[in-house]
Parts: C-alpha cells; structure tokens; sequence
C-alpha cells in the first residue's frame, strides 16, 4: 500500500479509493484488506456513462443507505473514496484537501508511480 | 456568572486529566466534558458555554460537523479546535472552517488555559456594562452604526443571550439553541442587564426583519401581551428600589466605534439567482415559499414539496435553501449513480450532492420527480444532507 494513502485507508470506515481520468477510465484503486471483493467489482461498472457528467464539479457526495462515495475533481479526473455511512466524513475531505496536489499530478496512460518524484542519479 | 468551558474528546483519559488540571482554574472559568459531537451538542443546548475545545477525530459527529453546527446554531461561541492529526493543510482547512483557534496534541493544561482565557478576553473586548437599560443601549449601538457582538447577562435569573449588530443594524440574536424574533423577544423582556461588547460579528446575513425600533417596540408589546403569565424573577427585578432600577451604566471600557473589513456587506452579497448551479435549461417546476393552494402545485407528495417539508421538520426553517424546485434531467444521472451503488452494495440512493466552486452548492433529491435543493454558499452540507434523507 503505497504511503500516499495510507491517511484515508486509515480512517475508521474506508474501504478503498478510485481514481479516474476524465473520461471515467479507471487510473487505479487501492482498497483496505477487507474489502478487496469490491475492489475487484470496481471493473464492472460504466465509469465513462456518467462520470464525465461532474466535469463541472469541484465535489460531490454520492449518499447511500449505508455507504458513501465521496468524489473530488482532481486534475486529470476525479478520485473517489467509497466509505461507510458512519465513517468521518469530514475528515475524508481533510484529507483529500491535503493530498490534493498530489492526486493532481494523476496523469491518463500513466502508471501510479507517477505520483512520486522520480529520483536523480 | 462565571463562564463556562466545553472538552469535547473521544480520548477519555486526555479529558479526564485536562478537566483536573483545568480545575486550578475555576475561579476564570468553569470546565464541561463530552466525549463526541453528539454529547458536546446535548451539552450545549443544555448549558451556557462560552468557548468550546474539540478534537478533529471523533466518531460520529466529528469536530469539523461539530464546528459547523456550532458556527450555524450558536455563532456566538468560540471553537479551539486541538487535535493530534497535524497535517500541513490541516491548519489552513481547521481555520477556513471557522475555527478561532487551532492547536496541536499534546499541549499543556497552561498553553489552553491561556488560549481559553484570550477567547474569553475577546468577547469582551469592547467593554462590559452592568445595570443597563437595553433598550436604550441598543440604540445607541444604531446610532453609532457599531459592528459588534453584545453579549446580554439576565444575571438574576441566571440568563444569556447574543445580539448581533453589523453597522449599526440587528441582524440576529440567539438565546440557548433559538435564534432570530423568539430569542431577541427573550432577551429584550430582561430588566437591568450586564452587557459586555466584543468588536467583531460573527454574523453577515440579517435574519431579523424590520428596523430595530420597531423590533424593540414589538417586542414591548408582546411582553406586555403575555404580561398575565406572571414571572416571579422578572417581577423581582423590576420592583427593585428605584437607585437599583436606574438606567446606572457603569462602562469598564469605551466602546469603540470600528469597523472590521469584514462589515463591507457588499462582499456578503449572495450570487444573483443566474448564476445558482443547475444543470443544462430544462422545464422545471418550481415551488416558491408560498403554499400549495397558491402555487397550484396540490400534490403533497410531490418531490420538492416532500424535500421541503423534511427540511422544515427537521431545521425548523428554510434559511439555509435558496430554492427548492423539481428537475427531471436528473433522472439518467440518478439511475447511473444508482446502479454504481449496486456494486459496492450500497443500498438505495439517498442524495447527490455537488459543489460546484464559488459558493453554488445543491443537493439532488431522487424520487418519482427528483427535486433539486439550491443552498446559500456557507450552508454545511451535512444538515441539508441528512435533513432530506
């Protein structure tokens, strides 16, 4: 689990972040060990058919019966955290203030490494 | 009255040690606990506090919904917020929320007895008046077009309030967890007050309607009106000698007459209704505040009715809502979300919301016709949110 995470994954009721490009294509995901069944459903779902929709957005909130999905226009897309409906939401969006520059540098094509510096020889 | 200070923290060991050592300091303030948001609010509708000290990391109600609230429901208090998740933007995203102070764990009982105690300076900071005609200080306070917050002390029945002046105008009063014509009747129906001043309010939007004279002159009237339902604490005060009852003002400090940079009202001012955020032009049926009949809308159970009514039911008002109105557009974007939902086992969709920048904020309500809630820019979403659902 790469360190860049490890804030949200760690909050009480995360189970995982998604990142998209614009178009709704899937750029990566990290979920917390329990709930790596839902990591592996994230595939089937038609990101492109609505996704591209929010492009306007700065956030959105996506509330459920008993989880919700927390989206955040980053850059390149949007990332996303799904959570339970009793996890702190607000600090979800501290948190994701926080790394914002960081999931800005999120780049369609690229791979997730891409997130860190490269380091000089 | 002495005032009183609010702990809130999940960490029952940090706030058990923090309330002992804050004790060697009763004689400034006295100390409350709770251990989550919930409590602190309970406590709060309960007590009269003046500064309250949170945690971030909270189950439940956390210290940025706390803080919300508290910045909607009692803008008078003022809110420290310590917490031991020090991020860099963390300092930056705790005073953006509205925090007066912000310090990081662990910290001594000496640094937040001294911080507590500057908060509790500040709210006083204007001067403090004992024994005081309000009607007659109010008036004062509009002639001198003062910014300011007024603290109003009933101390003979052990009462509070808060009258928030902008340039000389009433814009909002709070008394316990009331606000706006019920609180400042309560408060304009005390005799022989203490006031103390602070130089700043925390309030940019009026909430009172009419002009102070004539709030002042109305709520005369119906005190004099409820005048049969006989209060044994006011009629004390009011039969006190005559030397008691005179208008004595005793000023511990001069009020000044400033004006903070955030008085300009025209920088509160509310984006014009064409820039509200709504998706693509669409046939919209709108319900305004008037009623059914007027409206020609008959249907209760019709969206944007049934979204009014839970936000009526649940805030008691509709003054955080720009607009409620009907909106079919939704309906794709709703499915879709809806659909998603079924792959993380969610559970039905309750509500989308989205923020769209620059204060246009709304919530999407699905149902047969989906209803849109436009809110004011500095609404916290959680309320809306959960009054809906």
């Amino acid at each position: 689990m790469k360190d860049i995470f490890k804030d949200i994954l760690g909050i009480e009721g995360v189970h995982g972040v998604i990142a998209l490009d614009e178009n709704g294509r899937l750029l990566l995901s990290r979920f917390s060990g329990d709930y790596r069944e839902e990591e592996s459903r994230i595939g089937s779902v038609h990101w492109n058919s609505f996704i591209p929709e929010f492009s306007d957005i700065v956030e959105a909130e996506f509330v459920f019966e008993r989880r919700r999905l927390y989206v955040r226009k980053i850059q390149h897309g949007f990332f996303m955290v799904v959570l339970d409906d009793i996890a702190p939401v607000s600090m979800v969006r501290l948190n994701c203030e926080v790394l914002q520059s960081s999931l800005d540098r999120l780049k369609p094509g690229g791979r997730f490494g891409q997130l860190f510096k490269k380091r000089r020889s | 009255m002495t005032p009183k200070v609010l702990l809130v923290d999940d960490d029952t060991a940090w706030l058990e040690a923090m309330q002992k050592e804050l004790a060697e300091y009763a004689d400034r303030f006295n100390v409350l606990a709770a251990q989550d948001g919930q409590q602190a609010l309970d406590v709060l509708a309960a007590e009269d506090v003046s500064v309250v000290v949170s945690d971030l990391r909270m189950p439940g109600i956390d210290g940025f919904e706390l803080l919300n609230r508290i910045l909607h429901q009692y803008p008078d208090i003022s809110v420290l917020i310590i917490t031991a998740y020090d991020r860099p933007k963390t300092r930056d995203v705790v005073f953006k929320s509205g925090a007066d102070d912000y310090m990081t764990k662990p910290v001594s009982a000496s640094d937040l007895t001294g911080k507590i105690t500057r908060a509790l300076k500040k709210k006083s900071e204007g001067g403090s008046l004992h024994n005081v005609s309000l009607e007659t200080f109010l008036q004062l306070v509009e002639m001198e077009q003062q910014t300011c917050t007024l603290r109003v002390m009933n101390k003979s029945a052990g009462k509070s309030g808060a009258l928030f002046f902008r340039n000389g105008e009433l814009l909002n009063a709070r008394y316990g967890s009331s606000q706006g014509r019920k609180a400042v009747y309560e408060i304009f129906s005390w005799a022989g007050v203490s006031v103390s001043i602070e130089n700043q309010c925390p309030v940019s939007e009026k909430q009172l309607e009419g002009e102070l004279q004539a709030i002042l002159l109305d709520a005369m009237r119906t005190k004099d009106e409820s005048s049969e339902a006989f209060n044994p604490e006011e009629e004390e005060a009011e039969s006190r000698s005559p030397e008691q009852s005179r208008d004595e003002i005793l000023l511990d400090t001069p009020v000044q007459n400033r004006r903070d940079s955030s008085s300009n009202p025209e920088a509160e001012t509310p984006p014009p209704a064409s820039e509200k955020a709504q998706p693509a032009a669409a046939p919209k049926a709108r319900l305004q505040q008037a009623g059914p009949a007027e409206t020609g809308q008959a249907e209760p159970e019709s969206g944007a009715a049934l979204v009014r009514q839970k936000i009526n039911s649940s805030l008691g008002n509709e003054d955080d809502v720009e607009d409620i109105y009907e909106d079919p557009q939704w309906h794709y974007l709703i499915e879709q979300i809806s659909h998603m939902g079924k792959i993380f086992n969610t559970g039905s969709l309750h509500a989308i919301y989205l923020n769209k920048g620059r204060g246009k904020q709304s919530v999407i309500v699905p149902g047969k016709r989906a209803a849109v809630v436009l809110m004011n820019a500095d609404t916290p979403r959680d309320r809306i949110v959960d009054a809906v659902m």
